[in-house]
């Protein structure tokens, strides 16, 4: 099953690119690829993931799992899973920042908003012992707790997931990311679980973090309303390939690839509830026998013969604004 | 014909502990209006799926009656009961679940066409369930393969179709489309548009996307912790909506639009537990503009305008100036205070 057909995707340094597509088309694949964590008969079958330079598929599984705990952090939709259920809140955010090799961190770095939005350029190593480790972790945790706005820190950190609510929890997933100091987060549908306010209060607070820490958000999504009110740059996926690449705003303003277009047209949107809406005729296609040349064509209005047989290649329309298609 | 009512207040506790009650529902009376789409709207805990499963005569009310065309259905009789399940039917959320998985689609349909004695034999039947097949948009081959070979969306249409095999007048959908992806979610909500126009169908669309509700509903109730707090028509509930937990529910909307930004902040905090219900007004824990009343005294539905009902003691717009009022002379009082200082 070619889950991924091709894609080549760039994440700057700071800035949210959302992942958006419809379920099937392998937006959570392309998350697990990246941290080399798909299950055991799937496999790359080619390509490169370059993180600041260095293939991440070159590595071994240890260097991986050292990526993992430094580099990369990621957040996915049902907190209860991923959550230990035995232990405290307090343990599991404390393991996140003992688990990096180079904490403690600089003296200068103490104080959480410093220790996350430092650049992890060479740290020197303080020769601290255990429990002074333990301490600073547990001081941090609590600072971490009340930057991702959750009340009465120090209760919660002896709290278990059981007692919290999916809002709570999701947070407690992103302060432990954050512990990481990761230079990519990712985040795989963390709202789609959640009530709308909450979903809101998570969003917001995202954006709200988004000066504070010195990290690269990817925000997988199947909602293109969660990835305009959060994104800077909008990635447009479909049935294993990406579409559609531009910033938010160009996205919306001039949506280009056809499927981009119907994707807008057939959202309700609360300001004008009773628009018409339209739908893609057809269903999301079978990945094991997938169509041939652009795999959108069977239900693409504007196709032509041409998409039948050959493939689209990623063309440049200007303003930084890629599209997957035969008619550029 | 007569007005298709359910209307139904009820009072207290679902489950009966010696310790407290889930006060799940608690007070409720709507009306739905035949040929209506009503929409409810709700988080978790807001006792919509327990209302749902009341109106169907699924749950026993504590108090309070669920009418149907005038009939009590509490009182009615065991006879009159199945003559009204034939007319009341559900939607479920999930469709890999909503569907036997042992049985084939034409089973499904007819089943509950035997159950109410609608088709006159079995031919009959059968060419009923082909009919239904294509008012939703399948094929009759599809009538011999079982649901574990459909799509979400096509499965749902099944469960669509099995719905009309007994001719109903009233439908509740129950979360429809959550399960399915956006660009389904519009031909089901197209197939559903039009079979209540087909069909003369009344809608009961109960669902925690409001964008959603919005599209299909002609009237829109919000509910908030076992009561409803706000019923309005669709088309104004968004710009009009004038509770204040209905107010923040569309400020925390995503809109597709990079642009635009919200004009409020989002909520703090989490819902409560029904069993745990505030006192006097329930939302009054979360509400930035409670006042003492609101901690004693639990609002009624008030009319706001004609077909907009409010359960809240103040008008909107009073709150919204009264707090901006108090930004205001806040400021003032700190000017006032710096330039004392100064002098000094």
């Amino acid at each position: 099953m070619k889950a991924i057909q091709r894609i080549d995707l760039e994440i700057f340094e700071h800035e949210v690119l959302a992942l958006v597509g419809e379920s099937g088309c392998g937006k959570s694949v392309t998350a697990l690829t990246i941290l080399s964590l798909l299950p055991q008969n799937g496999y790359v079958a080619e390509g490169e993931i370059l993180l600041e330079g260095t293939d991440l598929l070159k590595k071994s599984s240890d260097d991986m799992r050292k990526v993992r705990s430094n580099e990369i952090a990621a957040i996915f939709q049902d907190p209860m899973t991923y959550l230990n259920p035995v232990l405290s809140i307090g343990t599991q955010l404390k393991e996140s920042f003992l688990v990096r090799s180079d904490f403690p961190p600089n003296p200068e770095e103490v104080g959480i908003r410093n220790f996350l939005s430092t650049k992890r350029t060479a740290n020197q190593l303080m020769s601290v012992h255990g429990k002074k480790r333990e301490e600073l972790a547990e001081e941090l945790s609590l600072e971490l707790l009340k930057l991702v706005s959750l009340s009465d820190p120090e209760r919660m950190m002896h709290q278990y997931p059981f007692e919290l609510s999916g809002g709570m929890r999701q947070r407690c997933m992103i302060a432990m990311a954050l512990a990481r100091r990761p230079s990519l987060l990712i985040a795989d549908e963390i709202t789609t679980a959640l009530d709308v306010t909450v979903q809101a209060q998570i969003l917001g607070l995202l954006k709200h973090l988004r000066d504070t820490i010195d990290a690269s958000t990817l925000l997988i999504t199947h909602d293109l309303s969660v990835a305009a009110e959060t994104a800077d740059r909008i990635a447009v996926m479909y049935a294993g390939n990406i579409v559609e690449v531009a910033s938010a705003k160009e996205l919306f303003r001039n949506p280009l690839h056809p499927y981009t277009k119907l994707l807008m047209k057939c959202i309700p949107d609360a300001r004008k509830p009773k628009a018409r809406l339209e739908s893609i005729q057809g269903n999301v296609p079978d990945l094991i026998v997938p169509p041939t040349g652009c795999r959108f064509h069977p239900r693409c209005p504007k196709a032509m013969d041409v998409c039948q047989t050959n493939k689209p290649i990623l063309r440049n329309q200007g303003e930084d604004h890629l599209v997957h298609c035969h008619l550029y | 014909m007569e007005d298709l009512k359910a209307w139904f207040p009820i009072k207290s506790g679902i489950t009966q502990k010696t310790t407290g009650h889930v006060k799940a529902v608690d007070g409720v009376s709507l009306k739905v209006r035949k040929g209506e789409t009503y929409g409810l709207v709700g988080e978790s805990g807001s006792g919509k799926t327990t209302l749902v499963k009341s109106i169907l005569h699924l749950i026993k009310p504590t108090s309070g009656r669920v009418r149907f065309d005038g009939i009590d259905l509490g009182k009615a009789k065991r006879t009159e009961i199945d003559k009204i399940r034939r007319k009341m039917q559900i939607i479920f959320q999930d469709p890999y679940a909503s569907l036997d998985p042992r049985k084939t689609v034409l089973s499904a349909l007819t089943e509950p066409m035997r159950i109410h004695k609608v088709a006159e034999s079995k031919a009959t039947a059968v060419r009923t369930a082909i009919g239904l097949m294509t008012k939703v948009g399948l094929n009759r081959e599809h009538l011999y393969r079982y649901p574990h070979e459909f799509s979400g969306g096509q499965r749902q249409r099944i469960a669509i179709a099995r719905s009309l095999a007994v001719e109903p007048e009233f439908i509740v959908l129950d979360e429809p489309t959550s399960f399915l992806d956006v660009s389904v979610q519009a031909q089901i909500l197209e197939l559903l548009d039009k079979l209540q126009r087909e069909m003369n169908l009344t809608y009961l669309f109960v669902s925690h996307n409001l964008s959603v509700v919005q599209h299909i509903s002609d009237r829109v109730g919000v509910m908030y912790l076992g009561k409803i707090v706000e019923e309005a028509a669709s088309k104004i509930v968004y710009k009009s909506a004038e509770h204040p937990y209905s107010h923040y529910l569309m400020t925390a909307i995503p809109v597709p639009d990079p642009g635009f930004v919200r004009k409020e902040q989002p909520l703090t905090g989490d819902v409560p537990s029904p069993v745990n219900v505030p006192t006097g007004c329930r939302f009054h824990p979360r509400c930035r503009y409670a006042t003492e009343k609101c901690t004693v005294d639990e609002p009624r539905l008030y009319v706001a305008a004609k077909t907009h009902l409010v359960a809240c003691h103040y008008d909107i717009n009073f709150l919204k100036h009264r707090s901006k009022l108090r930004q205001m002379s806040n400021s003032i009082s700190l000017r006032v205070k710096k330039s004392k200082a100064q002098r000094l």
